[in-house]
C-alpha cells in the first residue's frame, strides 16, 4: 500500500489545488465558458494572505485571525472577477479564453515586478512579520483554532485517549475541513435554481435567454463565486507553505494544471477535478525522484538487482540509466499522455464516466440500492 | 497637496518631458523603429503558422509554442554541425539556410503526424476538446525535449552559445546607415521575415492549393463538394504552421534575446495568441499588421524600460494590455470577421 498511496503531504496539495480546480470547473464546466485565467484569483488568495501577514494590507494588522483573512481575500478576488467578468463576458469561446489569459497575464508580469511584494518579487514573498501561526477554526475560541503548516502547526497528543496527530495531520484535517465546506457551499449553490440556469447557458445560451433570464448577470454571478473560492484554496495554499511566488499563483500553467485536473476528473461534476488532482499527484508522486510515498524508481533500483540494470539495452545505454532517463522526476511526461488518452477516449473524465455507468450520482445509486429501491 | 509632493510631481514631469523629448529625437525614433520590425518579424514568424491553421480548421494549437521549442532545438544541432564547420560568410548564410529547411522539413513532418494521428479525431466534437488535445501536447512534447537535453547533456553545457557564435561577423555587429547604427541581427531578421511573409502569400494567393486552402477556409463543405478532399489539406496547413513554427525557432538561435530553452515553448505561445488576436484569428493579412504592431510597441516600451522607467516587465505587460484592450474595443481584431472559431 506505501507504495501506492501518496503521502501526507501530497494529499494537503491535493486538497487546496483540488479546491482551485473545483473552482475553475465551477465557472468553465458549468457555463462552457474556459475561463484561461483563473489562476490570477488564485494568486490574488495567496498573496492577499501573505501581504496581510506581512502587514501590507492597509488597515489589517499581522495578527488578523486566518479565515477571516480567508473570506477577504475570496471577497478582493469576487471584486476582481467582476470587473474582469464585466468586460469579458461580452465574449465568448476561444475570445473568452483568450481576453481571461491576457488578464491574468498582466497581473502576473506585474506582481513579478512589484517591489511592493518583497525585497525580490520575482521570487515572490514569504512571510516574516507575522511569527504566530495561520490557524483555522472559530476565531477567537482558542480550543477550537488549529494551527497548519509543517513546522509552524499544532499537534495533538492523545486526543480521545488513543489519537496523535504530527503538524502536517493536523494540517491535512483542517485544510480538509475548510476544503469541504467550500465543496458544500458550490454543490448547494450548482444545485440550486442558480446552478440550473448555468447549466442552460452551458446547453444553449440563446435559449436561456429566449425564456428570459438575463444571462450576462448570472455568467457575472458565478464568475464571482468561483473566483471566491479559487482564492480561498490560494490563501489555503500559502498559509500552509507560509511563501508564494508569481510562478506557482499567477503564471497561465497554474490554470493548465486546474484544466488538467478537471478534464481527468470529469468536466462538469464538482467533486471530479478533486479526484483529478489527486490522480495527477499520485502519478507525480509515484514517478518522482524520491519517491518519498514508496514510489517505482526506488522499487525497480532495489528489486531488478545489479546485473538486470547493467545490461545494456542499446548503444551503451544499460537499464539502469533507462530508467533514469525516463522514470526520474519526468512525471509531466506522463501526466500529458494520460491527459491526451482521457482527451480522446475518455471525454467524460472518471467521475463523469462512472456517474454515466451507474446512472446518476454515486451516493444515490449506492443508496438506491442498498434500499433496493430497483428491481 | 503639500509643497514637497508638488515639487516632487513637477521634478518627475520634468523628467518625462526631458524623456519625451529625447525619445522624440530622430536617431533614436529611427533605432527604436528598426528594432520594432526585427521584433515584427519574429513575432510573424512565430504567430503565421497558428493564423493558418485557426483559419483553416477553428483549431486554437496550443502546441504550436512547443513547434517553435523543438525548431529551436534542431535547428541549433543543425547549425553547430554545419554551420560551425563553414568558413566564410557566404557558405555560413547558405549553411543556415540550408539547416532552416531542414528543420521546416522535419517539424513539418511532425505537424502533420500530429495531425493525421491525433487531431483528426477530434473534428466532429465541441472545438474546446481540440484546444484541449494540444494543451495536452504540449505537456508530453516539452518533456520529450527535456528528458532528450538531460539525457545528452545539451544543457547546461555551453554548447548552444556554439549555436550563437555561428553566424557571419558581419551579422553580429553593427551597420552604419548614415544617421544611426543598426545591428546587423536586425536587418537580417527583417529580411528574413519579409521573405516569410512574402513566400506565405504567394503560396496562399497566388497558387492552386492556396485557392484551395482559402476556399476550404471560407467554407469546408462547399468545398468538399466541389471533390476536394479537405481532409488532406488539413494535414498539409497543420504541416505547413508547425514547419514555419520550427523555421522560427531556427531564427531564435542567432538572437542572443532568445536561445533554445524549454520554457521558450510557453515564452513564444503567448505572443504568437497575442498577435493572432489583435490581427484577427485566421487571417493572414491582420497576424502581419499585429505583429508589426505588437513589435513596435514592444521596441518602444523596451527604449523607455532602458533608458527611464525603472519596471523591468514593462514591455511583457504592454503587449498583454493591448490584448486586453483589442478584445474590448474591438473583439474579432483587426481585420477578423465577427464570430470566427465562436462556438
Amino acid at each position: 500500500m506505501v507504495t501506492i498511496l501518496p503521502d501526507i503531504e501530497t494529499m494537503i496539495a491535493v486538497l487546496y489545488f483540488g479546491l482551485f480546480a473545483m473552482s475553475f470547473d465551477f465557472i468553465s464546466g458549468y457555463t462552457g465558458y474556459l475561463s484561461f485565467g483563473h489562476a490570477a484569483f488564485y494568486g490574488t488568495g495567496a498573496y492577499f494572505v501573505v501581504l496581510a501577514a506581512n502587514g501590507k494590507v492597509p488597515l489589517l494588522g499581522t495578527a488578523t485571525p486566518f479565515v477571516y483573512l480567508l473570506v477577504l481575500a475570496g471577497i478582493a478576488a469576487a471584486v476582481l472577477a467582476v470587473l474582469i467578468g464585466a468586460v469579458s463576458f461580452r465574449l465568448s469561446g476561444v475570445y473568452f479564453a483568450m481576453i481571461t489569459l491576457g488578464f491574468s497575464q498582466v497581473l502576473y508580469v506585474f506582481i513579478r515586478d512589484w517591489d511592493y511584494v518583497g525585497s525580490n518579487p520575482r521570487d515572490g514573498p514569504a512571510v516574516l512579520e507575522r511569527t504566530e501561526p495561520f490557524s483555522v477554526g472559530v476565531p477567537g475560541v482558542d480550543s477550537l483554532d488549529l494551527a497548519i503548516g509543517q513546522l509552524a502547526g499544532d499537534s495533538i497528543e492523545g486526543l480521545l485517549g488513543f489519537l496523535s496527530f504530527g503538524t502536517t495531520e493536523v494540517s491535512y484535517y483542517m485544510i480538509g475541513l475548510v476544503v469541504l465546506v467550500c465543496y458544500f457551499a458550490m454543490q448547494r449553490i450548482i444545485h440550486s435554481p442558480f446552478g440550473r440556469v448555468l447549466v442552460a447557458i452551458r446547453e444553449n445560451e440563446e435559449r436561456a435567454e429566449a425564456v428570459g433570464y438575463n444571462t450576462f448577470w448570472y455568467k457575472l454571478g458565478a464568475f464571482a463565486v468561483s473566483a471566491f473560492f479559487a482564492a480561498v484554496a490560494g490563501g489555503l495554499f500559502a498559509g500552509f507553505r507560509r511563501s508564494v511566488a508569481p510562478e506557482s499563483s499567477f503564471y497561465f500553467l497554474v490554470t493548465g494544471d486546474a484544466l488538467l485536473a478537471s478534464i481527468i476528473g470529469g468536466f462538469g461534476t464538482l467533486a471530479g477535478p478533486l479526484y483529478g488532482w489527486l490522480f495527477d499527484e499520485t502519478i507525480t508522486e509515484f514517478l518522482s525522484k524520491t519517491g518519498e510515498g514508496g514510489g517505482l524508481l526506488p522499487y525497480l533500483r532495489d528489486h531488478l538487482g545489479e546485473a538486470t540494470m547493467a545490461t545494456e539495452l542499446y548503444n551503451g545505454l544499460t537499464v539502469g540509466q533507462a530508467i533514469d532517463t525516463f522514470l526520474n522526476g519526468h512525471a509531466e511526461l506522463y501526466i500529458g499522455v494520460v491527459f491526451v488518452l482521457f482527451v480522446l477516449f475518455v471525454p467524460n473524465g472518471l467521475l463523469g464516466t462512472v456517474r454515466d455507468r451507474l446512472g446518476g450520482p454515486v451516493a444515490k445509486r449506492v443508496a438506491a440500492r442498498l434500499r433496493g429501491d430497483e428491481r | 497637496m503639500d509643497v514637497a509632493t508638488a515639487l516632487t510631481n513637477q521634478i518627475a514631469l520634468a523628467g518625462f518631458v526631458d524623456a519625451l523629448g529625447q525619445f522624440l529625437r530622430p536617431e533614436n525614433l529611427a533605432s527604436v523603429l528598426v528594432d520594432g520590425l526585427a521584433k515584427a518579424a519574429i513575432y510573424v514568424m512565430i504567430a503565421g503558422g497558428l493564423t493558418l491553421i485557426f483559419g483553416l480548421m477553428g483549431v486554437l494549437n496550443f502546441a504550436h509554442g512547443s513547434m517553435t521549442m523543438i525548431g529551436a532545438y534542431l535547428g541549433g544541432l543543425l547549425m553547430v554541425f554545419a554551420v560551425g564547420g563553414a568558413t566564410g560568410a557566404g557558405m555560413r548564410l547558405l549553411t543556415f539556410f540550408l539547416a532552416l529547411a531542414a528543420t521546416f522539413a522535419l517539424l513539418a513532418g511532425l505537424g502533420g503526424a500530429v495531425e493525421v494521428g491525433l487531431i483528426r479525431r477530434l473534428y466532429d466534437r465541441p472545438p474546446v476538446y481540440q484546444i484541449l488535445l494540444t494543451f495536452g501536447l504540449t505537456l508530453i512534447l516539452d518533456e520529450l525535449v527535456r528528458i532528450a537535453v538531460l539525457f545528452y547533456g545539451m544543457q547546461p553545457t555551453s554548447d548552444w552559445q556554439a549555436a550563437l557564435g555561428t553566424k557571419p561577423s558581419f551579422l553580429a555587429e553593427s551597420v552604419d546607415l548614415g544617421l544611426i547604427s543598426v545591428s546587423g541581427l536586425s536587418l537580417f531578421e527583417i529580411a528574413v521575415g519579409i521573405a516569410t511573409v512574402a513566400g506565405l502569400w504567394a503560396f496562399l494567393t497566388r497558387t492552386r492549393y492556396g485557392l484551395i486552402i482559402r476556399a476550404g477556409s471560407e467554407d469546408a463543405e462547399m468545398t468538399e463538394a466541389l471533390g476536394i478532399d479537405v481532409r488532406r489539406v488539413f494535414t498539409v496547413v497543420f504541416a505547413l504552421g508547425a514547419g514555419v513554427a520550427g523555421a522560427a525557432g531556427t531564427l531564435l538561435m542567432w538572437d542572443p534575446a532568445w536561445g533554445a530553452s524549454v520554457p521558450l515553448a510557453a515564452d513564444t505561445l503567448l505572443p504568437a495568441f497575442v498577435v493572432v488576436i489583435i490581427g484577427g484569428l485566421g487571417t493572414f493579412r491582420g497576424t502581419v499588421a499585429a505583429a508589426v504592431i505588437v513589435g513596435m510597441a514592444d521596441a518602444t516600451t523596451t527604449w523607455w524600460f532602458v533608458n527611464h522607467v525603472d519596471f523591468a516587465s514593462l514591455p511583457e505587460m504592454t503587449v498583454f494590455l493591448i490584448l486586453v484592450a483589442m478584445l474590448i474595443l474591438r473583439p474579432q481584431g483587426l481585420f477578423g470577421v465577427e464570430e470566427v472559431g465562436g462556438h
